[in-house]
């Protein structure tokens, strides 16, 4: 309570006007917001072939393939990303494998979520019923064919709404970062509010908008991308 | 050309099956007109050898010997559960069986033969074998992402390696065969379920193979849409090449499109013969007792 007061009472000395706050906050957030996209995409698109990879990996009928990503699934999915993070920014470096702290950030998140992909594209390839791969074996596909050309695209359709929102999270994922010196929007923020403490509501007030804005066009896109995919569906 | 047909595979089995004695048309016919590689027609192309299949405790099929010769039309009748459709599905290939062999064409198709002995086949080796083979399925199966064009084209592509134009006139050639020529834009989705039945019949056709299964082909169907499956069915029928297994339970299109009728109860075949013998004078009570459950529909004459 005391605290809160003597923020205000800082704000008001220094008499910034709120408009010249916010001019003053966006340009550094916006700095931050590009490294932010720049992880989002990079993990999502690595984060998005990881979760093929374990997803068919695990329904492999080679026994070793199907345990070794069930193995990588289940121990990502249940460990946290904070701890993989610190793990693979502090810890990897002393077993002598020293990454760059952007590379540690895009592997961490796209390994967490990938994971958690791995079960949405697991789940959506049994959802597609069994007659499909026997249509498929009917017309003499290879097992590969009957993956392409069959069995993906429909069980795509089914994957995106779970994948739009495992996009989002991983935008909100991406927050972590900051802590491992990647100067993301989060990391500007926190920066910034260290130098300037009295406009923290300000800061915050703008991050989360800034969240939201790059958030909601992901939503709107999936939802794009499942009416596309929902051709010859009635 | 079509009676010809028919005396030349009457032939055949009178040869082949030990069960079809008598032999209404002259025989002299198919002799005298039917030079053309006669030699390999006498081999039968499918060729099952003491074939059994188990699911958990449940025994299906019982050590079934069949034979189907090229040409030759067999419609596969018997109660549910006797083990019809699992014949078929062992010579797709999507069930493996339990113990036995099949043959394809001269070749095995569930084993491969290093050094002088049957070892188990690999993928590589279904691939080849199973080209022979194509199928239709109860509930049709149509890719529900694909339009009916791409559903009859794609395999032709993809499997043959034929170019898309190619792919595509034939795809065209065959859907205009079964009347849906008129529909190549649409989706699965739109069609009736008669209408989606004959294309995937088109979808088989297109790949040209030597044995056809029709699995049940009408019995997902309405009532009122029965009648256009089946006629496209016998128009193949009558034109064909192929060699035909029928499994069904529309009594009088076995009759009227079977060149033999196989009888499968509790896993074995039963009786077999011609459909005028089989329907008009059945030896078994098995097969008196299970034909006489069609007599109440009464429609077959």
């Amino acid at each position: 309570m005391f605290l809160r007061t003597s923020l205000y009472y800082q704000a008001f000395d220094g008499g910034v006007i709120p408009i010249s706050v916010y001019a003053q906050i966006f340009p550094q957030l916006l700095e931050g917001a590009f490294v932010t996209i720049q992880l989002l995409i990079l993990s999502a698109i690595l984060g998005f072939l990881l979760s093929f990879l374990g997803g068919i990996g695990r329904l492999s009928r080679i026994d070793p393939i199907r345990w070794i990503s069930g193995f990588f699934v289940e121990f990502l999915r249940g460990t946290s990303l904070l701890v993989q993070l610190f793990w693979l920014f502090y810890a990897l470096p002393l077993l002598g494998i020293k990454l760059a702290p952007g590379l540690a950030g895009i592997l961490a998140l796209s390994l967490n979520y990938g994971a958690y992909g791995s079960e949405v594209v697991r789940g959506a390839i049994q959802s597609i019923p069994k007659g499909q791969t026997e249509a498929a074996i009917a017309l003499n596909m290879t097992p590969r064919q009957q993956m392409w050309h069959v069995i993906l695209p429909q069980a795509f359709r089914t994957m995106l709404p779970s994948f739009g929102n495992l996009f989002i999270e991983l935008l909100k994922g991406t927050a972590l970062v900051s802590l491992i010196t990647i100067p993301d929007m989060t990391f500007e923020a926190s920066a910034m509010r260290t130098n300037i403490e009295a406009n923290t509501p300000e800061i915050f007030t703008l991050l989360l908008l800034m969240y939201f804005v790059i958030g909601y066009p992901l939503t709107l896109a999936t939802r794009w991308l499942e009416r596309r995919f929902s051709v010859g569906r009635l | 050309m079509r009676r010809l047909k028919r005396n030349r595979v009457g032939h055949l089995i009178s040869k082949g099956s030990e069960r079809v004695s008598e032999m209404t048309e002259n025989n002299h016919v198919a002799v005298a007109e039917a030079p053309q590689s006669n030699q390999e027609q006498t081999e039968p192309i499918v060729r099952y050898r003491k074939v059994s299949k188990s699911f958990g405790d449940n025994q299906v099929l019982k050590e079934v010997d069949f034979d189907l010769y090229p040409g030759e039309r067999v419609a596969v009748i018997g109660p549910s559960g006797s083990g019809k459709t699992t014949m078929a599905r062992l010579l797709m290939t999507l069930e493996k069986p339990t113990s036995g062999t099949i043959e394809v064409d001269g070749r095995q198709l569930w084993h491969k033969e290093v050094k002088g002995k049957l070892v188990p086949a690999d993928e590589k080796h279904l691939h080849e074998v199973r080209g022979d083979i194509g199928m239709v399925f109860q509930h049709f199966h149509l890719f529900p992402h694909m339009n009916i064009l791409k559903n009859v084209s794609v395999a032709p592509i993809k499997v043959l390696g034929l170019s898309k134009e190619e792919a595509e006139e034939r795809a065209k050639t065959m859907l205009d065969k079964v009347g849906m020529s008129d529909k190549l834009e649409a989706y699965p989705a739109n069609l009736s379920g008669g209408q989606q039945q004959r294309v995937a019949i088109a979808r088989a056709l297109v790949m040209r193979p030597k044995v056809m299964l029709f699995d049940e082909p009408t019995s997902a169907l309405d009532p009122e849409l029965v009648g256009e499956v089946l006629d496209v069915i016998k128009e193949i029928a009558a034109e064909g090449e192929m060699a035909m297994m029928l499994i069904t339970h529309e009594m009088s299109f076995a009759r009227d499109v079977a060149d033999r009728i196989v009888f499968f109860d509790e896993g074995r075949i039963i009786e077999q013969g011609r459909p005028e013998q089989i329907f008009t004078a059945p030896k078994t009570d098995r097969l008196q007792e299970f034909l006489k459950r069609f007599e109440l529909n009464g429609s077959s004459s």
